[in-house]
């Protein structure tokens, strides 16, 4: 919203010392976000109030003219213009050079420079409205066409100065006001300021309604609840033709709207002005009467462009004894508008429900400068200011208009909202002691009445700020922190709490987890959406009948939330395999699945919602990466301090190759999955030329130490001796067989190559490892190493067939 | 002899002396005191030396012995000290080898110093799954029954719910709020915790506005609160985030679930408070609304609003993130580019 600090001026004496930023500041950290300011005059620099003298013929160009032109100097200037109505004596508008004009109306402005037109020298140049911002107050009648001040300004005069531009215009952050219906006004504001600095707020004009005598109007409200109020003034006299005037036009201006005609510029003016939407019907269309009902089934508004609107019953509409002829609060038909010929009207100054006007308007997709004010929730006692304003213009700028007759169904009246608030409620949960004076005062400027028996507050409320905005107590302690400023309050340290210390190990297992990952293990932290594309969905084999989704996703293939991270990983490898061709990324977030789980009442019941926790490394060597894999997951429940996890094969997901998974157990539950991606997924995803391996695991089922809990081993005393061995087994035993074969008989067993190829028979495979041996007893001899030794190889021998290879 | 032998002495110092490395220094050695040496020759045939020059010459030839030995040690010391490990000069400038690189997110490590300074004042952190109810993100939290949030052009619900209302209606959560309620209903009061997490908007995306993004919500709940404690906790947290004293203005603003609410601004950290272009020369960043709870909510929390009270600061990390580090554009966060996370390690 533009607020305009002359027009404010008009109800508040501003203390000549206060700076504009201290009060933008002031409103800012009081009362409404202020966005920005300009002063409209800037843009008129140099643009002055000029007389042409005379107008002589251009010697070289029969379509220019030479005027000597007045502009307020010492000497007069030559100035060559195309303008179609010159005249000796005119007034007219003269950039000087120096000035800045948007040239024949378009683009950014330039820079007008003293030059020579056609061999003639042309000191600035005499301009046509739509170069200097002023077409909407002088509507000009061709391109060729200049603006003809028709006498007004002397020459030299700022043209800024002549139409009242030289302003401070505020620009309001509206999303700042949606909970103050009463600040959409200038008045309001002005209040709110006059309150902020402890200033007088001059009165309205006038506010009582003078329509003693006048025949009534006849109106009936069907909704009582949607329209609380409706009153219709009829008048006669006055003409769609005439233009507003000039201080008129430049106020609505300023304040972001344009000038349309005298009547509509009426409604508009009273609506920034108090706040109040008013609308004007032109009174031939309206037949009989004013009827405020919801809209019939199949019922229609023809607008002025001939389309039509598709009404629902919810739908409040304005009718005449026939039918719609206006969306109540938002827009107006083709049967109200005002015409060129209209000379009668009948002003419509009413209160709607807000929530009626904001869901019909929202339905419409149509906010209007009186839409968006209902939708705040306007008070019924607002139309008086509105009505008496638009009043007292029309009969300022229509002097020959006459009321005819007056109608005011007013079935529901806006009650002063009563809070009662105790002095210690007050005092306490400010954390400041006010004084029964202060908050009186205070609370008085805004237009509350206060009331103090000794210990409570009683605090009636203003109409205008008791359709919601005031209600409760704690409204009232937001009203004083806010006059006194957020800032004057002492403030207070929290209390400090011993008994408190906090300990989470779950929260503490989801960082450690990242950490490692990321800082032990070489992964990057990636986020992805959780609603998964279909196509990588379905490259990684999840069903949709298995996901939630959404009702309007942010596009049709994305309705889908991701069951399982692996979607993201593989869109992920597709985008960083153009810049990478290795690279390890992991990802820790939610996945969902239809079910039934209540987090915190029985009344609601929610999806499936587990913390899945996804790494994927990308490279070209399928087995590289898979051992790389596994061995991410083999050191991560000590390094994180979770119950231990194992490996056994029992459920492939679909993305997984065939035989390159496992399956990663915490005790008996099965809490994810290692693989390498299957060859038809990496096709189906459009990854080429890469493997990857993906481990996926639910960290919900990580089960943390409450601290860290593995025992020390007391270091060997004697030291122990490391052997090399190098064995030949058949392909099907695995190393785990070979591993537990020997465990007993050895201090640590280490797996060091796997080899097949020349001297290594088919279907055989020769393992090399290291074992280390010892004793408690001494410093094993040679002869006990060698006894020790031959004891593991006749184990190997006997339990998984391995064969000594020779080295 | 005598003569011959400090001709020896003589010769063998400047081989000592000029031996360039230990290597030729060991080649010194054998020829000057090894079996072949001249010296061990002399000695050698002592025996068939004039008895009376005898023990002239056997003195003076184990003197010079020993004085080579002595050099000889000095010498080696002196090439020791100076001596490199490699043979050969190398490119000091040549990159070194990297240890295995990996980062957290930006926006989780913002999150954990956060964490941390939280941690430190004795706060819980919480968390709330993604998906939750009407009930919980706008009922329980104050918002009008046609509040525009609650509108499937703003918030994401889920396919089959989007028609009913309250707890059957779900969503993917627009706010972290409700999840204050959850907390509360569960531990109870007095409390203090954070809940941070990812929110969701539908709206359309461009460099400042994203679908998914992070806030970073604490709340404390206690007996005869002042609100103003709420900018002490503010200040001592971004203090600690980002290591020095960062100013913060508290203003009027409107929450449905606060009451009075306010708007915490912080001094624009690119131009200091001097006022630039990111914070549209005013030299305030508005980066969190907060307030005190308003009196509906502590109902649905089901503790009774005359004895507890209590604020909320809700910082967007997203926001803080890019001052952090003049990050330009919110949708980098979301799209997985390692050129983008490599830069935070």
């Amino acid at each position: 919203m533009y607020v305009s600090l002359n027009w404010v001026k008009k109800y508040v004496d501003l203390p000549k010392d206060l700076g504009l930023d201290q009060l933008i500041y002031d409103l800012t950290m009081r009362t409404v976000e202020v966005e920005g300011y300009e002063n409209p005059a800037e843009k008129y620099h140099d643009i002055v109030v000029g007389k042409i003298i005379e107008v002589k013929p251009h010697p070289n160009a029969d379509k220019l003219r030479i005027c000597i032109t007045d502009i307020g100097e010492e000497e007069l200037v030559q100035i060559v213009c195309g303008g179609c109505n010159l005249y000796d004596g005119e007034h007219v508008v003269v950039c000087r050079p120096g000035a800045e004009v948007i040239w024949h109306g378009e683009g950014e402005p330039v820079v007008i420079k003293e030059g020579k037109l056609r061999g003639e020298s042309s000191y600035g140049m005499i301009c046509n409205a739509s170069e200097v911002y002023l077409e909407d107050i002088f509507p000009p009648e061709s391109d060729e066409y200049i603006v003809d001040l028709n006498g007004q300004g002397t020459p030299g005069q700022n043209i800024a100065d002549l139409v009242g531009m030289d302003d401070i215009v505020i620009e309001i952050d509206n999303k700042s006001l949606t909970n103050r219906p009463d600040l959409w006004g200038h008045y309001g504001i002005a209040r709110e300021i006059a309150a902020i600095y402890k200033l007088d707020l001059k009165p309205l004009a006038d506010t009582a309604v003078h329509t003693e005598g006048l025949p009534e109007f006849p109106i009936e409200i069907d909704v009582p609840e949607k329209c609380m109020r409706y009153a219709a003034l009829e008048i006669h006299g006055v003409d769609a033709k005439k233009e507003s005037p000039l201080w008129m036009k430049t106020a609505l201006i300023k304040a972001g709207l344009r000038s349309i005609n005298a009547i509509v510029d009426i409604t508009n003016y009273v609506m920034l002005d108090v706040g109040q939407p008013t609308h004007a019907f032109d009174r031939t269309h309206v037949t009989d009467k004013i009827i405020v009902r919801n809209a019939k089934e199949g019922e229609k508004l023809e607008l002025l462009d001939h389309n039509q609107l598709d009404l629902t019953t919810y739908d409040l509409v304005i009718c005449d004894a026939e039918e719609p002829m206006a969306l109540a609060g938002i827009r107006g038909g083709r049967k109200d508008s005002i015409l060129p010929e209209t000379s009668s009207v009948l002003l419509e100054v009413a209160d709607f429900s807000a929530p009626t006007i904001r869901k019909t308007g929202k339905r419409f997709d149509e906010k209007t400068d009186a839409s968006i004010r209902y939708e705040k929730g306007l008070d019924t006692e607002r139309v008086d200011q509105g009505l008496a304003e638009a009043m007292r213009l029309f009969k300022e700028i229509f002097p020959d208009a006459e009321f005819t007759a007056f109608g005011d169904v007013y079935p529901i009246k806006t009650e002063r909202a009563e809070v009662k608030i105790t002095k210690e409620f007050m005092d306490v949960r400010l954390g400041k002691e006010f004084s029964v004076e202060d908050v009186k005062d205070t609370l008085g400027r805004l237009g509350f009445d206060v009331d103090f028996d000794g210990t409570t507050y009683t605090c009636l409320a203003p109409t205008w700020r008791s359709t919601g905005d005031i209600s409760i107590k704690d409204d009232i302690l937001d009203e004083m922190a806010r006059l006194h400023s957020f800032e004057s309050f002492e403030t207070k340290p929290l209390p400090v709490n011993f008994d408190h210390a906090v300990n989470q190990p779950k929260e503490n297992v989801d960082r450690r987890v990242r950490e490692y990952l990321a800082f032990r293990c070489g992964f990057y932290e990636i986020l992805t959406y959780p609603w998964v594309d279909d196509h990588f969905m379905q490259a990684a084999g999840i069903t949709p009948d298995t996901t939630v989704r959404l009702a309007t996703p942010p596009s049709p293939e994305q309705a889908n939330l991701r069951t399982s991270l692996v979607p993201g990983m593989l869109q992920t490898a597709v985008s960083n395999l153009r810049y990478y061709d290795s690279f390890r990324v992991f990802e820790s977030a939610e996945v969902f699945q239809p079910g039934v789980y209540h987090e915190s009442t029985e009344d609601e019941t929610l999806p499936l919602q587990k913390h899945f926790v996804t790494g994927m490394l990308v490279g070209s060597d399928p087995k590289l990466l898979f051992f790389q894999a596994k061995g991410v997951i083999e050191n991560l429940a000590r390094t994180c301090q979770v119950e231990p996890l194992s490996w056994k094969q029992v459920e492939r997901p679909a993305w997984a190759d065939d035989n390159v998974y496992l399956n990663i157990m915490a005790g008996k539950d099965l809490i994810g999955t290692l693989g390498l991606v299957r060859v038809s997924t990496l096709a189906a995803a459009g990854i080429k030329h890469a493997q990857l391996a993906i481990f996926e695991f639910d960290e919900d089922m990580l089960t943390p130490y409450k601290s860290r809990d593995n025992e020390f081993v007391h270091l060997p005393v004697f030291p122990l001796v490391e052997k090399d061995l190098s064995i030949i087994v058949d392909e099907a035993i695995t190393w785990q067989e070979i591993e537990q074969a020997i465990d007993k008989h050895t201090r640590e067993v280490k797996f060091v190559e796997e080899y097949r190829g020349e001297q290594i028979p088919e279907d055989k495979k020769s393992i090399m490892l290291t074992v280390k041996i010892g004793s408690d007893k001494g410093t094993m001899k040679a002869k006990q190493i060698d006894k020790q030794m031959n004891k593991i190889v006749k184990t190997l021998e006997n339990r998984v067939g391995a064969q000594l290879r020779e080295a | 002899m005598l003569k011959q032998l400090e001709e020896i002495r003589n010769a063998g110092l400047s081989r000592i002396k000029d031996a360039p490395d230990s290597d030729a220094l060991q080649e010194v050695r054998q020829e000057l005191l090894g079996k072949k040496g001249q010296l061990t020759q002399i000695l050698k045939s002592l025996g068939s030396l004039d008895p009376e020059t005898r023990p002239a010459v056997g003195k003076t030839a184990n003197e010079i012995k020993n004085f080579f030995a002595e050099k000889m040690k000095e010498r080696e010391e002196q090439l020791l000290s100076s001596e490199s490990v490699l043979d050969a000069p190398i490119d000091l400038t040549l990159p070194g080898i990297m240890p295995q690189q990996g980062a957290l997110h930006p926006i989780t490590q913002m999150c954990y110093d956060l964490n941390d300074a939280f941690l430190s004042m004795g706060f819980e952190v919480f968390s709330e799954d993604d998906i939750t109810s009407e009930k919980y993100a706008f009922d329980n939290l104050n918002f009008a029954a046609d509040h525009p949030a609650r509108e499937t052009m703003d918030t994401y619900w889920l396919e089959g719910t989007e028609n009913k209302s309250g707890a059957e209606r779900l969503c993917l959560r627009p706010h972290l709020t409700g999840a204050s309620v959850r907390y509360l209903l569960k531990h109870g009061a007095p409390a203090r915790f954070v809940y941070p997490g990812r929110v969701y908007r539908n709206e359309t995306t461009d460099a400042r506005h994203e679908r998914a993004f992070y806030q970073y919500e604490a709340l404390v709940v206690d007996k005869d609160l002042s609100f103003s404690s709420g900018k002490v906790m503010i200040e001592a947290i971004l203090s600690k985030v980002f290591g020095r004293k960062i100013n913060v203005r508290m203003r009027e603003g409107f929450f449905p679930f606060t009451e009075p609410g306010y708007e915490i601004d912080m001094e624009c950290l690119v131009c200091g408070g001097k006022g630039c272009r990111v914070c549209h020369n005013s030299g305030w960043i508005e980066v969190m609304p907060g307030g005190v709870i308003h009196p509906n909510v502590l109902r649905a929390a089901g503790l009774d609003p005359e004895e507890w009270s209590g604020f909320y600061a809700n910082i967007g990390l997203d926001r803080l993130v890019m001052m952090r580090y003049g990050v330009d554009d919110v949708r980098y966060f979301h799209s997985a580019d390692l050129r983008f996370l490599e830069q935070f390690k």
